[in-house]
């Protein structure tokens, strides 16, 4: 089997495990209790990654079959471009995570604090976030370093 | 820095989708690099003049 095909498995695979984990975080708090925002953004902002990466695949496997390489030095750029962009942005964010984390933690989750795998949570969507804006804008706009 | 991939192309009767394979990059990658929105490394460049049949000299021209 070719790499690029083993490399788009691998990619489905990640994905058929985030929504299965989304799935399996749905079932276990959805019957339990009223979801707060908190609760609905860790459902949301995960299944936001799982459409970007389905829509990712299919283009991919479209890409493969028409016998193109997965990836190449511009497409390297892009990625490497966002990356940096959502490093700086995700550094910020942080900062205003540890800044209003009472806020945070009061309007998403209705607590006084926000605990650790919360904040580490938060942390993670926003860079995700950030990383797949960067790499949407890079990949239209042309113009790399 | 302007280029004369699409004039070539268009003389040798390939799509950009053949070019990007005969080249061994993506299409986008030709889509931009027509579009003079991407420049691109020597071994590209060189790689695509190759394909054009052409030297680098003759397909890009760096305006500055």
């Amino acid at each position: 089997m070719g790499k690029n095909k083993i490399r788009l498995i691998l990619i489905a695979v990640l994905t058929l495990t985030l929504l299965g984990g989304i799935a399996l975080y749905g079932l276990a708090i959805i019957p339990e209790k009223e979801l707060n925002p908190g609760d609905m953004l860790g459902i949301f902002i995960p299944l936001l990654l799982v459409v970007f990466m389905t829509f990712l695949i299919l283009r991919r496997y479209k890409d493969i079959k028409q016998g193109m390489p997965l990836e190449d030095e511009r497409s390297r750029k892009v990625i490497i471009q966002a990356a940096a962009k959502s490093f700086y942005v995700s550094l910020y964010w942080l900062l205003c995570i540890s800044f209003f984390e009472s806020f945070f933690a009061n309007k998403l989750f209705g607590l006084e604090h926000l605990d650790a795998g919360q904040t580490v949570g938060g942390g993670i969507a926003g860079m995700a976030v950030a990383f797949s804006i960067f790499w949407i804008y890079y990949d239209r706009k042309g113009k790399l370093i | 820095m302007k280029n004369r991939i699409k004039e070539l192309r268009a003389k040798y009767n390939l799509t950009q989708e053949d070019l990007a394979k005969k080249v061994g990059v993506r299409r986008e990658t030709i889509v931009f690099l027509e579009r003079d929105k991407y420049n691109p490394s020597l071994y590209l460049a060189y790689k695509v003049a190759k394909a054009l049949k052409v030297t680098i000299d003759e397909l890009f021209n760096f305006e500055g």
